[in-house]
């Protein structure tokens, strides 16, 4: 009788009575459906909402709270620069009412707005509002009281672990017992008299703003504020482990320079100011991401660089409203001209020394904070195809390679392509000897011509990934498989002809050889498109797919100017396109970035050669 | 207003160039040597005057309304009403029915050469891919192409004449006026002037810079494409005698199978498939921007690609009706002489049309 009862219990419906152990709850404007989802932006907006008249905003918001019926996003609950829901974990009515009447006064929920007030109190309570304060263990909030005749109260605050101790300790040391000076009869001077007369070195500002002050302590510096002044000290304490500079790991070269950008912006620009050691490279910062608010430094040649350039570069980044940035291979995408073509228009380099002659010529150079990779624009295609050896190296030895690339640069997408359009349909091309080679080779092995290449293509591409995933330890162990799968067991096994081995080597060889790495892995993608046109349509298929792809390619620009100058369109070329001249020939900088100052080197560059030095050297 | 882009003067010759050279890799050299026999290589002569001529009857009524194509051009001096009807019959739908019949031809070439059993419409439409790609882009777009392609295709060329060297036999030029003067310079001009690269140019002059440099980039094109024909012309009948050459079906093809290098390098014609293709896609582009852009002006539309899907489906389907191959041709015959009328008898109209009321309002001041 029980096993018949245990036997209906299974097959009955019976609710769930179960508790789930956590469930994330909708929250209130969710299930109203009167909010947006979406990302938000300091001021409070969603993404989107900028650009858009209120009734379209309106109209999209009752979208998708229709669409929200039937889908259920899940949200968490706090929003960034929403106050409201700050103010929920305050313990402060004060500081809560100061907030919201901020909010309220000028109808806008946010922290920019939010001034330092006279009352220490007050302002201590404001930053424990925004930082969260005691949950948010990090930040350090710290009273003292400065030794002046009277003696001042006054707070600092700080993040633990982005500041210099040894710095901090100078800074409080330079406050509380050093300071024994006769404190100013106005106090709102305070902040003011602290710059200039107490503190010691380093860069001191007075900031009235709490957005300014908070954007500063998130980046390491030390904020002080003082009893009865309407001003905060912040003074640069920025003090984080980061790695030293080191050689470059993906753009090793082996004459030249052998330094590498690190993840420290202010490292990354010390390295381009070292090499231009000159008064007009600008740096500018803007700030990117409502969440992180990364700083991107926007490096260039105030009399080279031409204005419009500088200008859209800083028009792009500065229109880019999203939460979060923490790597230049996001801010590529959000301001490339074409991010639905394959082809890189953004030049990403690891190297000072690349992109402090980029910026010589008359480009912009964009670093982000936390990537050690600079982004030059414009570039072209050919500027990709180049690395600093080339000019470093006797210009014989530069040409030759360079020539050599563009060899490898066909063989890297056409090789396998062709191949097969030889194999499969132009029989006709292959010498008989070779034809029987090959004929022979491919007696035993089971497969047809694509499916073996598609299987060695395949396994090479799974090596490769597989090789910069493996952990350093077990790196021998991809070499003993690599070495496996393509080759002599392969053969063996009679899975692949000989031949093939080959040319995915010399495919394999030829990608490695492209200098720019986005590049190279353009051209990977491209290869398995030849080899299905290949195989399909034989040569007619190689032959839609290239004009395909020159003219989608002839059709890109980078920040406006053409992908494939100065070939596509014809422009003057220079002496540094493929074949480079010696370097005193190079007298004018591109003229595609029509920079404001073309010429680089006069005519007669090497001054001892001239005739009037009786030098004849030409 | 359409976009169009720019482009220099430089890439506007080598575009017009490699447009003019796309009829030498199809039937057309072996209608010359029938025409003219041994003096084929003469008949371009009177082509190039002819269409120098046409160039220069162009630029002087693109001066009558500068800033401004053939197109407002036409409809300036005819009225709205004519000049629209006159634009579309004439100058739209030659584009259209030389995109549908090149597009056809090069399809027959392709299934000749290299894909024997592959459907005419595979192929037909991979053109049309390409064409639709190519117009879709722009004209800036295929200038650039052409500018990157050029040096290839020339290099192709000229291997291909020079490779021929050890198979030449000079005593196949005579009799040197082949089948009489008469012959190779009045039928010969008549065969070799009906090219669509003039009414092209004046469509696209604007893109290629404005009047002022129309001239130059028309006669520097023709000037290498009329040389190039020549010395194919030239390289077939020396080669082969004429009587052999009248029979080929596309005498380039059989020029590039004739080359032999050594054991090791024969029969490279498959290389020249790559050159064939993309001059072929090249020219088919053309063709449909060509018709786009003259029917987007002509209806005063703001843009001309809403226009591309249509008329490359019209291309297409137009393409497909030819029985076969010898129709296609004897249709191409026929469609150079109509695309005199667009080349030459249309600027004259205007002209005069322009005369007459400069007659008038002389004689009404």
């Amino acid at each position: 009788m029980s096993i018949l009862k245990k036997l209906l219990n299974i097959i009955t419906y019976q609710e769930n009575i179960k508790r789930e152990s956590f469930i994330l709850e909708e929250t209130a404007d969710d299930r109203q459906g009167g909010q947006k989802v979406g990302i938000s932006s300091p001021e409070g907006k969603t993404a989107g909402e900028y650009d858009k008249p209120e009734a379209t905003r309106e109209q999209e918001e009752k979208t998708t709270a229709c669409r929200r019926s039937f889908k259920k996003p899940v949200r968490p609950a706090h929003k960034a620069g929403d106050k409201s829901q700050k103010i929920k974990n305050s313990s402060s009515a004060e500081g809560r009412q100061r907030i919201q009447a901020s909010i309220e006064d000028t109808g806008k929920s946010s922290v920019n707005d939010l001034s330092v007030s006279a009352s220490l109190v007050e302002n201590r309570e404001t930053i424990k509002e925004l930082y969260g304060l005691p949950d948010n263990k990090d930040i350090i909030l710290r009273d003292i009281v400065i030794g002046t005749d009277p003696a001042i109260d006054g707070f600092i605050v700080y993040i633990d672990g982005l500041v210099d101790k040894p710095v901090q300790d100078l800074l409080i040391q330079a406050l509380m017992l050093f300071a024994t000076r006769p404190a100013p009869q106005d106090k709102g001077k305070l902040a003011l008299y602290v710059k200039e007369r107490l503190l010691p070195g380093n860069q001191v500002s007075v900031q009235s703003r709490f957005r300014d002050i908070l954007d500063a302590v998130n980046y390491g510096d030390t904020a002080l504020f003082l009893e009865g002044c309407a001003e905060a000290v912040l003074v640069e304490t920025k003090g984080w482990e980061h790695r030293m500079v080191e050689k470059p790991v993906i753009e090793q070269i082996l004459r030249g320079p052998q330094e590498a950008f690190g993840e420290t912006l202010r490292t990354n620009t010390a390295l381009v100011r070292k090499i231009i050691k000159n008064e007009n490279l600008t740096t500018e910062l803007l700030k990117v991401g409502a969440r992180n608010r990364v700083n991107v430094a926007v490096m260039y040649l105030r009399d080279v660089a031409n204005p419009a350039l500088v200008a859209e570069v800083k028009r792009r980044i500065g229109s880019i409203k999203t939460d979060f940035i923490v790597d230049g291979g996001m801010l590529e995408e959000f301001i490339q001209d074409s991010p639905y073509n394959l082809n890189p228009t953004i030049l990403a380099t690891e190297r000072p020394d690349r992109a402090a002659a980029s910026i010589v010529e008359g480009r912009v150079v964009i670093i982000v904070d936390g990537s050690p990779f600079a982004l030059i624009v414009p570039a072209t295609m050919y500027e990709m195809m180049q690395t600093g050896e080339d000019v470093y190296s006797r210009w014989q030895l530069g040409t030759f390679i360079r020539y050599l690339r563009t060899m490898a640069f066909y063989l890297a997408f056409l090789a396998p392509g062709v191949y097969l359009a030889v194999v499969l349909f132009h029989h006709e091309m292959i010498p008989t000897e070779l034809l029987l080679a090959i004929a022979g080779n491919r007696e035993r092995v089971p497969f047809p011509s694509v499916v073996e290449v598609l299987l060695m293509e395949i396994s090479f591409e799974l090596i490769r990934e597989a090789g910069l995933r493996i952990p350093g330890i077990m790196g021998t162990t991809i070499g003993i498989i690599g070495a496996l799968v393509l080759g002599q067991a392969a053969v063996q096994a009679n899975i692949v002809s000989p031949i093939l081995v080959i040319l995915v080597a010399i495919t394999g060889l030829s990608s490695f050889a492209i200098p720019y790495f986005s590049l190279a892995f353009t051209l990977r993608i491209y290869r398995f498109f030849y080899i299905m046109l290949g195989t399909t349509m034989g040569f007619f298929g190689i032959a839609v797919g290239l004009f395909s792809q020159i003219v989608l390619t002839a059709n890109l620009k980078s920040f406006g100017v053409p992908y494939l100058a100065p070939i596509g369109p014809r422009t003057v070329a220079g002496a540094d396109v493929v074949t480079r001249l010696p370097v005193f020939f190079h007298k004018k900088r591109p003229d595609y970035l029509n920079p404001q100052d073309i010429k680089r080197q006069p005519d007669v560059s090497r001054g001892w050669a001239g005739p009037e030095n009786g030098g004849k050297n030409d | 207003m359409i976009r169009e882009g720019k482009f220099g003067p430089a890439e506007a010759i080598v575009l017009l160039a490699l447009s003019s050279l796309s009829r030498n890799f199809l039937s057309y050299p072996r209608l010359l040597v029938e025409i003219a026999g041994p003096a084929a290589w003469m008949t371009p002569f009177g082509g190039l005057v002819l269409v120098l001529v046409g160039i220069y009857l162009i630029s002087l009524v693109l001066k009558k309304n500068p800033g401004h194509t053939i197109i407002e051009t036409t409809e300036q001096a005819f009225g709205p009403f004519i000049g629209t009807a006159v634009n579309v019959l004439i100058v739209v739908s030659a584009f259209e029915m030389l995109g549908a019949l090149f597009l056809r031809e090069f399809s027959e070439s392709m299934l000749t050469t290299t894909l024997r059993f592959a459907p005419i419409s595979v192929i037909d439409f991979s053109f049309l891919a390409m064409g639709l790609l190519g117009a879709y882009l722009g004209i800036e777009a295929l200038a650039r192409t052409a500018r990157l392609i050029y040096l290839y295709v020339l290099a192709g060329l000229f291997i291909t004449f020079f490779s021929l060297i050890p198979f030449w036999n000079f005593y196949n030029l005579l009799p040197l006026f082949g089948k009489g003067l008469a012959r190779d310079f009045l039928l010969g001009t008549y065969a070799t002037a009906g090219i669509s690269e003039v009414i092209l140019a004046a469509v696209i002059v604007q893109a290629m810079g404005g009047v002022t440099y129309f001239t130059r980039i028309g006669y520097s094109s023709m000037l290498i494409s009329f040389g190039i024909l020549i010395m194919l012309l030239a390289t077939l009948v020396l080669t082969y005698n004429w009587p052999v050459s009248e029979e080929f079906t596309l005498p380039f093809l059989r020029l590039s199978r004739t080359i032999y290098l050594g054991r090791f390098f024969q029969r490279p014609e498959a290389i020249f498939i790559l050159i064939w293709t993309i001059i072929g896609a090249l020219k088919i582009s053309l063709m449909l921007y060509g018709a786009a852009v003259s029917l987007a002006r002509s209806l005063k539309l703001p843009d001309y690609r809403p226009l591309i899907w249509p008329l490359g489906l019209a291309m297409f389907i137009i393409g497909l009706l030819p029985l076969d191959m010898p129709t296609t041709v004897n249709l191409d015959n026929i469609m150079r002489r109509v695309i005199l009328i667009p080349n030459y008898l249309l600027p004259l109209l205007i002209l005069a049309v322009y005369w007459l009321k400069g007659r008038r309002g002389r004689a009404g001041s």
